[in-house]
């Protein structure tokens, strides 16, 4: 107990200790110069601020409730936790008033001071006058727990700016004005000031006799001198301080501060540069400055939309699968309405936008059928700005409607068939800023006189593609499959619709003239080839393209190959002749027969009762990998004994390299039906100088033979 | 506890929104159009999109992107550098060199020559723009674009150089740019995907494109890009069996999203409800993706416009017609690859054919979105994954020559869309080595892409394991000078 005793005394000594300090501290005139010792006391006031809230406040409560004093014990803790609070509030008071000689005044300053003080003196009345009736006591508690309170406020003010606290409840408005109505200084420089700068240099902690807070402050500059010297750099102590390295004493914001960003520093230094002007407006500024793209980044370049936004639930009912509603962007009022899905459009669903008439300022209907459809309630959607009716089979009456929307600026047309009339009502269209016209088939004169009507407008009437002569892209030819046993269906198909197929099927290069029209599929019953080209006007016509289809035939009742095959292409030797299986455009898929060093001889038996009238031979071609027509082909029939020659066929070499294809080589069989026939085909020995591998020996690649 | 509770909630608005699903399958896609994580059970990253959303309008609706896949050389397109022509065969000096690391390729050469473009250059347009003779049809374009000739990037080789683009990251598993897209914008037309993946092949040298480049990532699957077939059927499996009639399919549908929805109802799986959507939206793509393929209702001049090559599936000039017509139907990110750019030898001749390829049809691309009205709204971007050395690769021939990789300068262009129409931004040093002015970060390209759709691309972060991922991850800044 004694010690416990001791301890308060020195403690309740103490307290007079502090009042006499902070009274002496109080009286010294602004100018005293304090041992810089004295300084670092006073900076370590923020920190002991603290002490004297928490214990205070704690102390306070030991007051106000009657049940702690009943036990002794606790009312004395309670008792020693006040008077370390006031001691601490007596350091604190001292501290601060060490501080207060640096840089700071104003208002707040001098209510924070007094509070302080007070406080620290109603705590030793408290602490001493604590037995007198606990009613009385637990009321001054109140009011030096709101004191405390008041004092922290005020504090807080100094070093976080006045509305620091309650800034979050009343939201700035946070619309940013437009490009056109922004100013440099107002918009660009002082946010920044007044987020890096103003909390040090404004009213209540003049740092360097410096203030940001007001323009007065700015132009006047501060302790070391001018904030910023129009157009001088160098002079302009804002510019000098923030350019200097970051461990420079003299650097700004203090290394222990939010510090400027590339961009914030850029926009100062080019404020400084530009003349530090504080009415300039931003337009005013060359569009090539730093300053202006970055306003123009920031700012919106139009004017902001006056209207009420459609309500949330409003904007989400209208949009569906087929048709996209959505604000410009988040918070705009204003709404772009896309339709999409040809098969899915329904006119009737236009009839929904009545309800966003008035935000709708983009419109897009390109490519949705709107023949006679009446375009007259687009006359109520008075923002309607930009309108697209590309390939939407547009008449003239429905062009009239459009000429009576006032507000729009882009108008799309493009692909609808503009007659004479609607010339007249797009000429008067003076509003409009862009005009698309493209494939609407208007004549040069339509167009100077659109030209001459709209000066302002700009107009596109896109490519239409006239004196361009291309070569067509040749035919495509589907057919299910090459051999085929009763019947085969052909079907020829090209892209652009004004093209015209034509073919042959005698082998013969079509022509434009003579040829067949396709116009349907064709069926096939007999082997064949089949050769297509297109034809359009305004177009050189297509390379021709062919394709080969065989009508399988007799089987031999024995064949053997007289000749074997190169060893890597033997497939199923002399079977793969007759398996009836058209082979792939790859000579290594397994069902070729190649030759190179020998010829090609083949010798089969017709089953009896059957006649042979013609003979297929199904070949491939592809001279990049050496494969080459046969040099010749000779056709022997077994009569009497021996090998009788019947036919004999040069066909026609190769002069280029082609692509892989297959090839059919045809001979009618003449006189009696021979009962045994053989087939020679020889490979080129030599190929020609034009290959690559001229004078190599050439390959013979056969998978097929066809008796009919 | 907060999380579970708020998860709850969700679980109940997932149900009820079920429950009408199941009656006439309504609007379910409706959701995820509006609320796009509404079913994924992630009411974090939906904060975070409203976050990214921006306060202004955004410049470009679409984007479609002509990606020039090997690299295309710079100094034979874009940047016209006479001085190399001058200095034929001379020596690339280390002053200008810098220890910039080469590739395994040239590491081993004792010499660089510098070696100057084959083909002529001529300046074109009110930009007066220089443009080498192989694109005749870019150069009649010029006023539309804008051209910039100070790209870098950090890879060197084909693989990182291009994930780096695409993702934001050299290594995989991050969402491709149009995942990030699909993820931040959500579908313009629910009835198409948003992000949508077309291939094409040219003969030159080339380099594979690999499905990671549009993958999701971590995002959610449906933000996938989808990949259109080369052939004339573009999407796979979508054609009705042959004796399957819409109606049945109608009922088939409705069937399973009712089992579908009795399952939900059981383990409250989110995957659950998104296969439904799926379904849905493939049974929707039936009537869309024909109407959008169908290349026989286009006008002749379209034809002559792309080239009749447009008209053979597969190729660069039938991708560029098709991503018009995705684009024009509301798809958000059309992404092409056009392989065949990679000239380590043969450039000469390698390139005038790759650029026969793409020349006519990019440029098509733009004029045909100009007459529509369309190109405001549509950021069209060409461009490989770096550019090519001013030195040669090999031995040095005037008509035979090639270039390794060159990541500190290349070209691209871009138009439309919010971009500043015939301008010339950024320049490199006389030998076209390093960027002298202007330079233009992968990161910075993509941060202004992002941009010109509205997004803050610091903003659009998605959090995975732990930490947020962002497309243009701890850096890039803003090019306010492209921007219109």
């Amino acid at each position: 107990m004694r010690e416990k005793s001791t301890l308060r005394n020195l403690l309740e000594n103490c307290l007079f200790v502090w009042l006499g300090l902070s009274i002496v501290l109080s009286l010294a005139p602004e100018s005293t110069e304090f041992p810089s010792i004295f300084q670092v006391i006073g900076r370590s006031h923020p920190l002991l601020l603290h002490f004297p809230i928490v214990l205070l406040l704690a102390g306070i409560i030991f007051f106000i409730v009657p049940s702690l004093r009943e036990n002794n014990e606790v009312k004395n803790i309670g008792e020693l936790i006040f008077l370390a609070g006031a001691n601490f509030a007596g350091i604190t008071v001292v501290a601060g008033l060490i501080l207060a000689k640096e840089d700071y005044e104003g208002e707040s300053l001098n209510w924070h001071q007094w509070a302080g003080f007070l406080v620290f003196a109603f705590s030793i009345f408290i602490y001493f006058f604590r037995n007198i009736s606990s009613k009385t006591i637990g009321f001054s508690a109140v009011i030096l727990a709101i004191g405390v309170i008041l004092t922290g406020h005020w504090g807080a003010n100094l070093t976080h700016g006045e509305d620091f606290l309650l800034a979050p409840l009343n939201p700035e408005e946070s619309q940013f004005p437009t490009l056109a109505e922004a100013e440099v200084f107002r918009d660009i420089v002082q946010p920044i000031l007044e987020a890096k700068c103003v909390t040090c240099h404004r009213e209540g902690k003049i740092k360097g006799e410096l203030r940001l807070d007001h323009l007065e402050g700015i132009q006047k500059g501060g302790k070391t001198g001018p904030f910023a010297l129009a157009g001088d750099l160098e002079n302009s102590m804002m510019v000098q301080r923030i350019s200097l390295p970051m461990d420079a004493k003299e650097h700004m914001p203090p290394k222990n501060k939010a510090q400027l960003s590339e961009e914030e520093l850029s926009i100062l230094k080019e404020w400084v540069a530009n003349g530090a002007k504080f009415d300039q407006k931003m337009e005013e500024l060359e569009k090539e400055s730093k300053l202006y793209q970055f306003a123009s980044l920031r700012f919106q370049p139009e004017r902001r939309y006056e209207f009420e936004a459609a309500s949330p639930e409003t904007v989400k009912e209208l949009n569906n699968f087929y048709r996209t509603v959505m604000p410009l962007y988040p918070e705009s009022p204003a709404l772009a309405v896309s339709y999409f899905g040809i098969a899915a459009f329904d006119p009737a669903s236009l009839n929904d936008l009545k309800k966003v008439k008035t935000q709708v300022v983009e419109l897009s209907l390109n490519k949705m059928p709107l023949e006679n459809l009446d375009l007259g309630f687009l006359e109520d959607f008075n923002n309607l700005e930009k309108l697209s009716l590309n390939f939407s089979g547009l008449s003239s009456q429905q062009i009239t409607q459009l000429g009576k929307l006032s507000s729009l600026q882009e108008l799309a047309l493009s692909g609808n068939n503009l007659q004479q009339e609607s010339v007249k009502i797009l000429s008067q269209m003076n509003n409009l800023k862009k005009l698309f016209l493209w494939q609407t088939g208007l004549s040069d004169s339509q167009k100077n006189e659109l030209k001459k009507n709209l000066p302002t407008t700009r107009i596109d009437f896109g490519f239409d593609g006239k004196g361009i002569i291309y070569e067509l892209n040749p035919p495509k030819i589907s057919q299910a499959k090459t051999l085929f046993k009763d019947s085969l269906e052909l079907v020829l198909s090209h892209p652009i619709p004004v093209a015209e197929i034509r073919y042959t099927l005698d082998g013969t290069e079509p022509d434009s003239l003579n040829s067949h029209i396709y116009s349907q599929s064709i069926w096939i019953n007999q082997s064949g080839k089949i050769k297509a080209k297109v034809f359009a006007p305004d177009w050189k016509s297509s390379p021709t393209v062919s394709s080969v289809f065989m009508k399988s035939g007799l089987s031999p009742s024995d064949s053997k190959l007289l000749n074997a095959p190169n060893p890597r292409y033997q497939a199923q030797g002399a079977n793969t002749l007759f398996d009836q299986i058209k082979g792939k455009n790859n000579h290594t898929s397994g069902e070729w027969l190649g030759y190179s060093e020998q010829a090609f001889e083949a010798e089969f038996e017709i089953p009896e009762n059957q006649n042979v009238e013609s003979l297929g031979l199904s070949l491939l071609y592809h001279e990049s990998a050496y494969i080459f027509p046969p040099t010749q082909v000779e056709i022997f029939s077994w009569e009497d004994g021996s090998w009788k020659s019947i036919i004999r066929d040069q066909p026609k070499q190769s002069e280029k390299i082609g692509e892989i294809r297959s090839e059919l080589l045809q001979y009618k069989i003449q006189g009696n039906s021979p009962q045994k026939i053989k087939v020679k085909l020889n490979p080129i020995s030599s190929l020609p100088a034009w290959h690559p591998g001229a004078g190599a020996k050439g390959w013979v690649f056969i998978d097929e033979i066809l008796l009919n | 506890m907060e999380k579970e509770i708020l998860e709850q909630g969700l679980n109940l608005n997932r149900r009820k929104f079920l429950s009408r699903l199941s009656l006439g399958l309504g609007s379910a896609a409706l959701g995820s159009l509006l609320v796009p994580d509404l079913f994924s059970g992630r009411s974090e990253s939906e904060d975070a999109i409203m976050a990214a959303l921006p306060h202004f309008a955004p410049k470009a609706k679409r984007v479609i992107y002509l990606f020039q896949n090997g690299a295309p050389s710079q100094l034979e397109s874009f940047d016209y550098k006479p001085l190399l022509q001058k200095n034929y065969g001379q020596d690339l000096p280390e002053s200008i060199r810098m220890g910039q690391r080469l590739t395994g390729m040239t590491a081993g050469q004792e010499k660089f020559p510098l070696v100057g473009s084959y083909f002529d250059f001529q300046q074109y347009g009110e930009s007066r723009a220089w443009i080498s003779s192989i694109f005749p049809h870019t150069a009649s374009i010029v006023d539309d674009l804008c051209i910039v000739k100070s790209m870098h990037t950090e890879a060197i080789n084909h693989d990182p150089a291009l994930t780096f683009f695409q993702t934001g990251a050299q290594v995989g598993n991050r969402p491709s740019m149009g995942s990030w897209l699909s993820y931040g914008l959500g579908s313009e037309n629910s009835n198409l995907p948003a992000f949508c993946v077309l291939l094409s092949r040219g003969k030159g040298n080339g380099q594979g494109v690999y499905s990671k480049l549009w993958s999701n990532g971590f995002l959610d699957a449906t933000h996938q890009g989808v990949q259109f077939s080369n052939s004339e059927d573009p999407v796979l499996y979508l054609k009705d069996p042959k004796s399957m009639s819409r109606d049945e399919r109608r009922k088939m549908l409705d069937q399973i999203a009712a089992m579908n929805d009795l399952s939900f109802r059981e383990f409250n799986d989110p995957a659950i409800t998104a296969k439904v959507q799926q379904y849905e939206m493939a049974y929707r793509m039936q009537t869309a993706v024909p109407e959008i393929t169908d290349v026989s209702k286009e006008p002749d001049s379209i034809i002559k416009l792309y080239g009749p090559d447009c008209l053979v599936p597969g190729t660069y000039a039938a991708n560029c017609l098709l991503a018009r017509k995705l684009s024009e139907s509301g798809v958000r990110f059309v992404q092409l690859y056009h392989q065949g750019w990679d000239q380590h030898d043969n450039l000469p001749n390698q390139m005038a054919m790759q650029a026969k390829d793409v020349d006519q049809a990019s440029a098509a691309l733009i004029t045909d979105l100009k007459q529509r009205g369309l190109l405001d709204e549509t950021l069209v971007i060409w461009g490989g994954e770096f550019g090519r050395t001013n030195y040669c690769q090999g031995k040095i021939q005037v008509e035979n020559y090639g270039r390794d990789h060159h990541p500190r300068a290349f070209s691209i262009w871009m138009a439309g869309g919010g971009v500043k129409s015939g301008m010339v931004y950024g320049e490199t040093d006389e030998f076209g080595y390093n960027i002298a002015e202007n330079p233009v970060h992968v990161h910075d390209f993509q941060a202004t892409v992002l941009h010109l759709l509205g997004i803050d691309h610091e903003k659009l972060t998605y959090k995975h394991l732990g930490r947020r991922y962002r497309l243009t991850d701890v850096s890039g800044k803003v090019v306010k000078d492209l921007i219109a």
